[in-house]
Formats: structure tokens, sequence, C-alpha cells
């Protein structure tokens, strides 16, 4: 682990850095949430509802402790949760609709969820101290996360049939822009790099693939071979788009509005 | 697809019995023990272990559930 640094010391391009690594952790947290909560009631079994449920408390529970770490910025966190427009999130692209069947929720649990795990694991072996003492309870509760979309993820590549055929879409579909994401190395990344708070690009990279390749040659799919989409949007450190106006609402808590408490 | 009976024991602090506290429906021994622990979870356990139900052997042989299972099985 680097030094550990001082986030109120932080020179202005250093800060807005930092806040957009937290802040594209922490939309993505909470847009995985939403759509976990999406199939707590049509998923395969009983069994696995729950289990769902119990992913989404974890997920929302993982993107307030990562909301409030913008206190040491200066940022107000509860502006960045309830009242951003929706063109401000910052969640990874493959969050931004609903997963549209259970294979493509698999692919999230198996692909988005581990990319965005792979991201915290780097962000906690770094010199930010809050990431250090506050992300290794998350990863701890990631676990079960990981074996149950990996244990899908291989019932699912196992069929034949449509089923299959979905699971190959929403992986060609949502692994270009999670390694875009996972191996980002624009300016602020590299500052952020620079600084320790997080490990290279290619070292992130890298154990993203290690973590997804045997599940993905299941589909016949080559994860190092995926090209990083190409629509990066460099203001908020993820690829091009944004959630739907809905979705956004429900992370913002919209309907909720008059039940906050400060 | 095919799911498998597994059968939840857990036991709340240690030297409390193991207890059946009820079964999840799963396709391998990873996913059952995802199931139990989070259909399970209103407690914190001690000890939880999950057994595929035709694993067990019952030493009676009267009206217990899983004498009766097992002889369902047989016929």
């Amino acid at each position: 682990m680097s030094d550990v640094i001082d986030p109120a010391a932080l020179g202005d391009e250093d800060r807005a850095a930092l806040q957009r690594l937290i802040l594209t952790l922490a939309d993505s947290k909470r847009l995985l949430g939403i759509r976990y909560s999406d199939w707590i009631l049509g998923s395969p079994s009983v069994e696995t509802g729950i289990a769902t449920s119990s992913m989404t408390q974890d997920e929302w529970g993982h993107a307030r402790l990562l909301y409030a770490m913008l206190k040491s910025l200066n940022t107000d966190p509860r502006a960045a949760e309830h009242d951003r427009a929706t063109s401000e999130y910052a969640s990874i692209a493959a969050l931004d609709e609903e997963a549209p069947d259970w294979a493509a929720l698999v692919a999230m649990m198996t692909l988005a969820d581990r990319a965005i795990t792979v991201m915290l694991e780097s962000f906690s072996r770094g010199s930010l101290e809050q990431a250090g003492s506050r992300v290794p309870k998350m990863l701890a509760e990631e676990e079960f996360h990981t074996s149950l979309g990996a244990a899908w993820y291989r019932r699912l590549a196992g069929t034949e049939g449509e089923a299959h055929e979905l699971l190959v879409r929403a992986t060609t579909s949502m692994l270009p822009t999670l390694i875009a994401w996972v191996g980002a190395d624009d300016p602020p990344m590299k500052r952020m790099v620079e600084a320790g708070v997080i490990e290279a690009a290619g070292d992130r990279l890298a154990a993203f693939r290690d973590a997804v390749r045997d599940l993905t040659a299941l589909v016949d799919v080559d994860v190092d071979t995926v090209e990083p989409s190409t629509d990066w949007d460099g203001a908020r450190g993820r690829t091009a788009g944004q959630p739907s106006e809905e979705s956004a609402a429900r992370a913002r808590g919209d309907l909720n509005r008059a039940l906050l408490v400060d | 697809m095919r799911e498998i009976l597994y059968d939840v024991f857990a036991r709340k602090d240690r030297g409390d019995p193991l207890s059946h506290i009820g079964y999840v429906d799963a396709f391998d021994e990873e996913t059952a023990k995802i199931y139990a622990l989070t259909t399970y979870s209103e407690q914190t356990w001690f000890e939880m272990c999950v057994v595929e139900r035709s694993s067990i052997i019952p030493v009676t042989d009267g009206e217990g559930l899983f004498a009766q299972l097992r002889r369902a099985r047989n016929e």
C-alpha cells in the first residue's frame, strides 16, 4: 500500500479525479442494487429471489458507504445521492437499462458486479485510508455474489437454446464498456494512479480478465481479445450514455423525498 | 433444469443442538450454501450446514419425515 494521502490536502485536479472515481463506484453500486431488485420476484426460484434481495441490500449499503466518502472532499453526500440530474450519473453503462431477461441479470452479476469488485479491490489497496478501512467489508460481502453469479453463468452456458444465446448476447454487449471502465487510463485516472489511490490500468484490467476469462470462454467469448468501447466520457469516468430516467429517479429516491431525514 | 433438495441444519450457539431449520432447492453444493445463508439469515448462526436430502439415512424406521421420504423414494 502507498503512503496514506489526506483528501483535504489534494490539489483541485486530484480532488476532482478522486471525486469522479468515488462517484462512478457509488453510482454503479446503487444502480446494480436497482437491477438486482428488479428480479427479486422474477427470479427462477424462491431461493434465488431471496439471494437477489440480499444482494440488493448489499449493493445499496455499499453505495451509501461510498457516497459518504465524499465528505472528506467537502462534498455533500446527500446532494450526490439525492439531487443530481440523470445526465450526471456515472454508473457503468452495463447498468443503464433493466436486465431484460434472467441471463442478462446473470451476466450483470458475473461481469458488471465483478468489474466493480475488481476496481474496489484495487481501491482498497491504495492510499486512501477510508478505502482501506471500509472497502474490505464490502469485498467480503461480495464473495457470495461472485459465487452465485459464476454458478448461474456456468449453468446457463451449459444449456442449449435460448438461455445460452441470451447469455452470449448479454456478455458480448457488456464486455466492451466494462473493459473500457476497468482499464480507464485518461488523465484523471492517471492522477489517481500517481497518487497511489488505485493501481495501474493494466493491472486492473489483467485482474478483471483473470476473474472472468474461464467463464466467458464457456460461451466462446475470449475476454483477452475484446476491445474496449471508445466512447469515453471523461467528465463522468464512464462510457457514453446514462441510466434511464426511471432508473435515476429510483436511485435518487424521488418518490421518497418526503421521508428523507438528516 | 434439475434441482436438488438440500436440508439445512444449524445451531445458534456453541453447544446448542444442531437443529433442522428448513430446506432449499439448489443445483449444486455451492448454490445450496448460498441459498441457505441468504434464506435463513434471520439469526447469526454459530454453525450451519446443508445436506443433500437423498444422502440422509434414516436410522429409525418409523413415521419420521426422512423415513417416510426414503420409503416413498424406494417405492
